[in-house]
């Protein structure tokens, strides 16, 4: 008789990790190509219809890049929290005050020249967003309040306060009632290079290579990192634990403030309600898939800002609706997770051993 | 304030709390088992689509509540397929239960807005409902507050009072006991996923079948993650559930009805926050820490495999 | 020797770990009534051998039998039901519920809970072994006696014939450990038969029937204890050759002052006051839990003393501690390596980074390239395998990891270094590199040692403490041959004269 036992790997499993990858995704999109078949639309053809609106023609892969632009920030702050286990998953909340924060930026000082305007909204995003994200932070060092669900209620907060400014003191004046601000003047509007592609992709590029260079190089990067992997070794080697979660709280806010802060500007051109759409959560998704490496995440982004892409395309070809795509993010993250399995334990096949013959009190 | 306010009140505090209750309940099931579930919100919301689309063939509302608890068992069972066989990250396997789930509710969802149904019916208890002041307050509801009635006392009889009780809550706070002692951890696990999973599918379901009559877009609009709040507010204890999803649910009418009666001037946007901030109140009432007052020792820690 | 039959045979017994012959060929009968010490130092193989025989491990070859009936353990629970139990030197108990809750829990005893009645018949239980325990009682509020005890009472209400306890008395203090052997002799006088892992020549004295002596892995002597001359003979027997050797220790001149403690006060510690010069091993010796954790978790800064005066290299506690010397400073060897001395997922460059980081930084920048060169350094000057600065912490046995550690700390060249337990769990060769490498260091620090072994405090020490009940019971210099004599029962809290 044989059965099969389970054994922790000592050396990774490199390109086998990849592989595992693309059949934990062959899967979701199997599952996601069979809900659409249950409800009477084309299985298959929904998935080739999905993969082709998302990165199968030039307008398309613009999309898909203007998408992964927030995205891959608001991911590379999450996986930073991540890294330290810290469970911030307030990360739409801070992206919506970020942009609120470059907004005020914009109302503030209108005539403002593009030099000084577009840096003091980006200030302004990573500062609002920093700000929020310090909230969930304070409250588990003072209060012990678990992080979890205080970053979460603060992202209802946030939208809360997104539609109260949109709708009240920061309305355009000549929007017909309709619950968004002023158009932004042009000094406020980052220009494009490439198609409809912005130069937030810049932003992106350097807050990536900034985020690589710290978690590998800089003491402070190394003591996030250890913080994550033992608590214990932290405190130990002398690490300030509760500053450094604030820390990544504060990094994780302003890397999404800055998101929300270059959405507006790039895209929306004004504050309104779309802003939130969330970015946020798949960042969530993104972080983890990419085991909150900063290269991978690049990857992630834009692979699930092409399956919104594509998403939206289904909505205007089969009417499919666009909780679809959050469908098929928690769908791919959970396959994914439990593939992961394989990266840290291997399977064997062993000689199973015979059950006991041992027989009860053996003393009496 | 009147009297009669205040019966208004329960009777609103009940009324709301019954679909909260069931998902407390399930969830303090789950986690006193050391599975931390974050997919509460994910799982409420596909039951209740399960809960109305199974009424919505059958006619049958039963038969309804039955699919809401096996939808949430059964998307309970994925992140035990993940956390419990795969040994993933339980904190991000909940998140993805959670994100899944409501993708899932709506794009499933999407062709039924609006689709009215029968559901439960308010049935007025013969007898117990001509009780004095308590009587219309406490038994004047559907059936599905009746049966939550019976059930905190139920499930605080068998965490507290039975072998399995034992044995699920000693799973919760240190496994190796449990192995032991000659039991499967493993297998206490998959019973606090599935059993709670079943209980948050009925607080799901009670969302569609009996809260209101039809299906609409958003219908468990965060008490998912309000359930995951109140666990900790009652210190993973069933008595203190009761007392969490009644209270908040409570203050909540308590407030709506100061706002009609004009009483208070609260602008709506704040009004729009109150559950939310109500919910970091909660939380930061219960952060005191304590004897008998922490989480699970094992809470969110996997078995190692193998053992 | 027996007319009766043995509960327990075991037949030639072997187990290898690796290229490591943990038990080699062993053979032993477990009789009825009879309480039998496993006596070895450490790592002689003890341990490994009570854990096949309690079903976690299973031999490589060889033949349980249980009444005569071969047996093939592969779980606990097989070995449970064949009446052999197990209570380890870690508790396996839940310890947020009550004595009975953890006595009941997993035993086949009806459905429902009466509290009432559980209380009732486990405190039964208890009185017929002479076991004192409150069966409401919830775990965590336990001593750690009292705990063992309820680990006890699972293995008689599950009626176990064979009760196996590894080093029972380590977490004891003297009226637990005589309330422990009391237990023992009423249990034997009931039939059963106990089987008990020690190093402690003293207690193996007291209480055993026979005495078996392990040896690198292998039975080398079996007896009753009437047949013992004395303690010596019994002490020459265990420690065989190899441990005779002294520690070779140069003597130094004692330098300055390094650490001076007054009245120093923290929870679970008596007003204590001591110094430590340079040059200089202040062995404090005493059994697990009499404050010792207390009072390395002030010294290495990890909490703030209470009371009292604490001076570390001329600086107060307050004035050290938020920015400790990045070189010259204070090192801290804690006793546990994996949890909190190392990351068992990072890498051996990221280990050695973490605690010397500081001399690795330049501006906010951290210098890998020097810091792998370091830890190619140490990996050849302590001889650490595998020698791969890649791999994980996690792929280093336990002395290897150990080495590292001590590489580690001593790269900063500390004026003041702290040892918890700095041997525990490494073989002999190990054990021996440690203590070369701790007398080395006296050049330039000074070194409290903080161990339970009198061995390693008589091996190290310049002054020996004995700590009892948060307080030293007396501080004397390793030379005075009547003290040392008694440090044993000043261990234990016995008065002496």
């Amino acid at each position: 008789m044989r059965t099969w036992k389970v054994t922790r790997r000592t050396e990774p499993l490199g390109w086998g990790s990849f592989l595992l990858f693309i059949m934990a995704f062959g899967i979701s999109l199997a599952i996601s190509g069979f809900l659409l078949f249950l409800q009477g639309k084309p299985g298959l053809g929904g998935i080739l219809l999905l993969l082709e609106g998302g990165f199968g023609h030039g307008y398309s892969l613009e999309d898909t890049f203007l998408k992964a632009i927030p995205i891959f920030l608001c991911a590379a702050g999450v996986a930073v929290c991540f890294r330290m286990q810290v469970w911030n998953i307030g990360v739409e909340g801070q992206y919506v005050m970020g942009a609120a924060g470059a907004t005020w930026v914009v109302l503030t000082f209108p005539d403002a020249p593009m030099w000084a305007m577009l840096p003091a909204m980006g200030i302004g995003a990573m500062v609002a967003g920093g700000l929020w994200a310090s909230l969930p932070a304070l409250l588990r060092l003072y209060a012990h309040m678990n992080e979890i669900i205080s970053s979460l209620m603060l992202n209802y907060i946030a939208l809360v306060i997104l539609q109260r400014l949109v709708y009240g003191p920061w309305k355009d004046p000549d929007g017909a009632g309709f619950p968004h601000t002023m158009v932004f003047p042009d000094p406020a509007v980052i220009g494009t290079f490439l198609g409809r592609i912005h130069y937030g992709l810049l932003a992106c590029l350097v807050c990536g290579l900034g985020l690589v260079f710290f978690l590998k190089r800089t003491r402070l990067g190394f003591e996030v990192t250890v913080g994550g992997e033992n608590a214990t070794a932290a405190r130990y080697a002398g690490m300030p634990y509760a500053r450094l979660v604030l820390f990544v709280f504060v990094v994780c806010g302003a890397l999404a403030g800055l998101a929300g802060g270059i959405e507006t500007s790039a895209v929306l051109h004004r504050l309104s309600m779309n802003i939130s759409v969330g970015y946020g959560y798949t960042a969530i998704v993104v972080a983890w898939l990419a085991r909150l490496r900063v290269g991978r995440i690049a990857l992630f982004a834009f692979l699930l800002a092409g399956l919104r892409v594509g998403v939206e395309n289904l909505q205007l070809e089969l009417g499919v609706p666009a909780a679809f795509a959050g469908m098929m993010e928690g769908c791919i993250l959970l396959t994914v997770l439990a593939a992961q399995f394989f990266d840290n334990y291997a399977l064997r096949r062993v000689q199973a051993q015979p059950a006991a013959a041992g027989q009860k009190g053996a003393g009496a | 304030m009147t009297f009669a306010l205040f019966l208004k009140v329960l009777f609103s505090a009940i009324e709301q709390g019954t679909p909260l209750l069931y998902a407390t309940l399930g969830a303090i099931i789950t986690e006193r088992s050391g599975v931390l579930n974050l997919g509460v919100e994910g799982m409420m919301i596909v039951a209740a689509f399960a809960g109305f689309f199974g009424l919505h063939l059958t006619g049958n509302p039963w038969l309804g509540l039955l699919a809401a608890g096996i939808a949430a068992a059964f998307m309970g069972s994925l992140h035990g397929v993940v956390c419990l066989v795969f040994q993933g990250n339980q904190v991000v396997s909940g998140l993805a239960l959670t994100i899944l789930g409501l993708g899932l509710a709506d794009f499933l969802g999407a062709p039924y807005i609006g689709t009215v149904t029968k559901g439960f019916n308010p049935i007025a208890l013969p007898w117990l409902s001509s009780l004095p002041v308590l009587g219309p307050v406490l038994f004047t509801h559907d059936v599905l507050v009746y049966i939550s009635f019976l059930l905190a006392p139920a499930a605080w009889f068998v965490l507290t009072r039975t072998r399995w009780g034992l044995a699920l809550c000693a799973t919760g706070e240190n496994p190796q006991a449990v192995a032991a002692a000659g039991l499967s951890p493993l297998a206490w696990r998959w019973v606090g996923i599935v059993v709670g999973g079943f209980l948050i599918g009925c607080g799901g379901g009670y969302l569609s079948l009996a809260s209101s009559h039809e299906w609409t877009h958003s219908i468990s609009a965060g008490r998912g993650w309000i359930a995951i709040a109140l666990v900790i507010f009652s210190f993973w204890r069933p008595g203190r559930a009761v007392l969490g999803a009644y209270l908040f649910c409570g203050v909540s009418a308590f407030q709506l009805r100061l706002q009609s009666a004009g009483v208070l001037q609260i602008p709506t946007w704040l009004l729009d926050m109150f559950p939310y901030l109500l919910t970091l109140l909660v939380l930061l009432l219960s952060s005191a820490r304590g004897k008998g007052r922490a989480a699970p020792k094992a809470l969110g820690v996997n078995l190692e495999p193998g053992a | 020797m027996h007319t009766t039959q043995p509960l327990v045979s075991l037949e030639g017994i072997c187990k290898s770990f690796g290229p490591v012959k943990a038990n080699n060929n062993i053979s032993l009968n477990f009789y009825p009534g009879r309480i039998k010490a496993l006596l070895g130092e450490n790592g002689a193989g003890k341990s490994t051998l009570m854990s096949m025989l309690a079903g976690s491990l299973q031999p490589d070859a060889g033949t349980i039998r249980v009444l005569g009936t071969p047996v093939r353990f592969t779980s606990p629970r097989h070995a449970h039901n064949a009446g052999i139990g197990m209570v380890y030197q870690h508790f396996k108990l839940v310890d947020s519920m009550t004595v009975a809750e953890n006595v009941m829990l997993g035993q086949e005893d009806g459905f429902l809970l009466h509290p009432a009645k559980m209380y009732a018949s486990i405190a039964t239980l208890a009185r017929t072994y002479g076991i004192e325990i409150d069966p409401a009682a919830r775990v965590e509020d336990l001593s750690m006696g009292e705990r063992q005890r309820v680990e006890i009472l699972k293995l008689l209400r599950r009626e176990s014939s064979v009760l196996i306890f590894d080093e029972p008395t380590a977490v004891l203090t003297p009226k637990e450990t005589e309330q422990l052997f009391y237990a023992f002799q009423r249990m034997a006088a009931l039939e059963k038969s106990i089987v008990f892992i020690s190093h402690k020549l003293q207690e193996v004295m007291e209480i055993a029937d026979e005495i078996a002596i392990l040896r690198r892995g292998e039975v080398v002597e079996e007896f009753d204890r009437e047949s013992v001359p004395d303690k010596t003979t019994l002490a020459s027997r265990m420690i065989g050759r190899s441990m005779n050797t002294e520690m070779h220790r140069p003597a130094l001149a004692p330098g300055e002052e390094v650490v001076v403690v007054e009245n120093l006060e923290v929870k679970g510690l008596q007003p204590l006051s001591f110094s430590l010069r340079k040059s200089e091993v202040l062995a404090i010796a005493g059994v697990a839990g009499n404050g010792q954790k207390e009072l390395v978790e002030v010294l290495a800064g990890l909490c703030a003393p209470r009371q009292g005066n604490v001076r570390l290299l001329g600086k107060s506690w307050k004035e050290f501690f938020p920015t400790p010397p990045k070189v010259n400073g204070l090192a801290y060897i804690p006793e546990d390596r994996q949890g909190m001395a190392t990351c068992p997922d990072l890498s051996l460059v990221d280990n050695l980074l973490l605690t010397s980081r500081e001399i690795f930084t330049e501006g906010m920048l951290l210098q890998r390239s020097a810091g792998l060169a370091a830890t190619l350094q140490i990996i050849s000057q302590y001889d650490v395998r595998p020698g791969n600065p890649q791999a994980s912490g996690r792929s280093l046995s336990g002395g290897n990891l150990q080495k590292l550690v001590i590489g580690r700390e001593l790269l900063r060249q500390p004026a003041v270094i702290i040892a918890e337990n700095p041997t525990q769990g490494l073989d002999i060769a190990a054990t021996e590199d440690v203590w070369a490498r701790l007398l080395e260091a006296r050049q330039h620090a000074g070194i409290l040692l903080v161990t339970g072994d009198v061995n390693e405090a008589l091996q190290l020490a310049d002054r020996i403490a004995v700590m009892y009940r948060g307080k030293f019971v007396d501080c004397f210099p390793v030379t005075d041959a009547v003290k040392v004599a008694q440090i044993g029962s000043m261990m234990a809290g016995v008065a002496y004269r």
